[in-house]
């Protein structure tokens, strides 16, 4: 399914409030929440922080973010077995990714990078990109 | 005898369980010594963990994750009965979340509002037909009553400390040996609650706000509110924590502090309390 590319104004208009709930959630300020700072890297987020994110913003837009969701939008139309192989994302994956992420800077696309590894790419702009995209599939449902 | 579903077990029946609903039951044993407050909210999480193994067929269990708010209204005492009841949001492998409440006589004593619980393999904690077992037996017959008997006071060494304001203190987590409830928390991997941290962190902010606030008798102050409850790894016995406690914000006749835990420097648990008078201890 193509999907209708993400304008930078819609990307605006959540980041606020998106920037808020990451500062809520992993107790940092929300000065040192910039759109494009790595959030594993850069605001010393875990795996838990991640699901605590997704119910946060799930509950703060009144959107569903179905579980696996980020990860499925991520490989797009790609099936999981040219997404990765062996656990290592392949250069047909890593070309979706870098389309996909288009926060993420070039060279953040470190080779051989691992599927498990792919959430150290998101960003607090990965995240108004997910919360717009749960707005669209609810407006499109409703 | 073994401790399994006995040292660190608060349901003791399952009483009605559909949808996303489920209800059941605690009696507090009258010959308990010590009962935390924050062991009414285990029981709450353990009600809405029964719902969610059994949903999952006994393959996963949630373990201690995120709590946005825990309500305090009164305090449950020996030989008294808790009504348990918990609303089950989403249920899967990632996680279960949940909302629920204890009532005391009908009267709300505890809220949890929106939890999460990671899911992890319930093989690495229990064996899969004994938690069925267990299950079983809570929405039949009940299990026996009594079998808590108490958990010891955390053992805490003060490192820093400013009046009113700030501590920083070291916990000693308990040896397995000669810890019952390392035994049920759990049979085949022991972690240290959580709510046993907090029930450790609420200590010290107490301590804090009786020398911040000199009205209110000091056996007045208690934990009202804890939010944004976030345990991040699993901490093994014997491990010596670090606390931090610093107050946010002060009024008349409470208190709020940001709370944390460190093992080894990284931060393991996190959580903001507000510390007053409980709404049924007012005049």
């Amino acid at each position: 399914m193509s999907e209708q590319a993400i304008s930078q104004q819609e990307i605006d208009a959540v980041f606020p409030k998106v920037a808020q709930i990451i500062a809520d959630a992993l107790g940092c300020e929300v000065d040192d929440v910039k759109p494009k700072v790595p959030l594993i890297e850069g605001l010393d987020a875990e795996s838990i922080d991640f699901l605590d994110l997704v119910f946060r913003l799930e509950r703060g837009f009144g959107v569903k973010i179905p579980r696996g969701k980020i990860v499925e939008d991520a490989r797009g139309p790609l099936p999981e077995a040219e997404f990765e192989n062996k656990g290592i994302v392949t250069d047909a994956g890593l070309a979706r990714l870098k389309e996909f992420l288009t926060e993420v800077p070039a060279e953040r696309f470190k080779t051989p990078l691992k599927a498990a590894d792919v959430p150290r790419l998101f960003t607090p702009e990965t995240f108004c990109k997910v919360v717009i995209r749960a707005q669209r599939s609810a407006q499109a449902t409703a | 005898m073994s401790e399994r579903f006995r040292a660190f077990s608060f349901v003791d029946r399952i009483t009605h369980r559909a949808g996303g609903r489920i209800e059941g039951q605690y009696t507090v044993p009258v010959t308990t010594t010590r009962f935390p407050a924050s062991l009414m909210a285990e029981a709450v999480g353990q009600l809405a963990a029964w719902s969610a193994m059994a949903q999952l067929e006994f393959a996963w269990r949630p373990v201690a994750g995120l709590a946005a708010e825990t309500n305090y209204h009164r305090i449950v005492a020996p030989g008294q009965t808790l009504t348990l009841e918990a609303d089950i949001a989403r249920c899967d492998p990632e996680a279960v979340a949940y909302s629920g409440r204890a009532l005391i006589d009908g009267r709300c004593a505890l809220e949890l509002v929106d939890c999460v619980g990671p899911m992890l393999p319930m093989e690495e904690f229990d064996a899969p037909e004994a938690v069925r077992a267990d299950f079983d037996t809570l929405r039949t017959v009940g299990a026996a009553q009594g079998r808590f008997q108490s958990v010891p006071s955390p053992q805490i060494e003060l490192q820093e400390h400013t009046a009113g304001q700030r501590l920083r203190a070291a916990l000693q987590v308990p040896q397995r040996a000669g810890t019952p409830y390392f035994d049920d928390h759990f049979p085949r991997r022991p972690v240290f609650p959580g709510t046993l941290l907090l029930d450790a962190l609420a200590g010290l902010a107490v301590q804090l706000t009786r020398e911040a606030i000199p009205g209110p008798s000091p056996d007045a102050l208690m934990p009202t509110r804890i939010s944004n409850v976030k345990i991040r790894s699993f901490t093994a016995p014997g491990t010596t924590l670090e606390l931090e406690i610093d107050l946010i914000e002060l009024d008349r006749d409470r208190a709020r502090f940001k709370l944390g835990a460190r093992n080894d420097g990284k931060t393991i648990a996190s959580a903001r309390i507000e510390i007053g008078q409980l709404e049924s201890a007012q005049p």
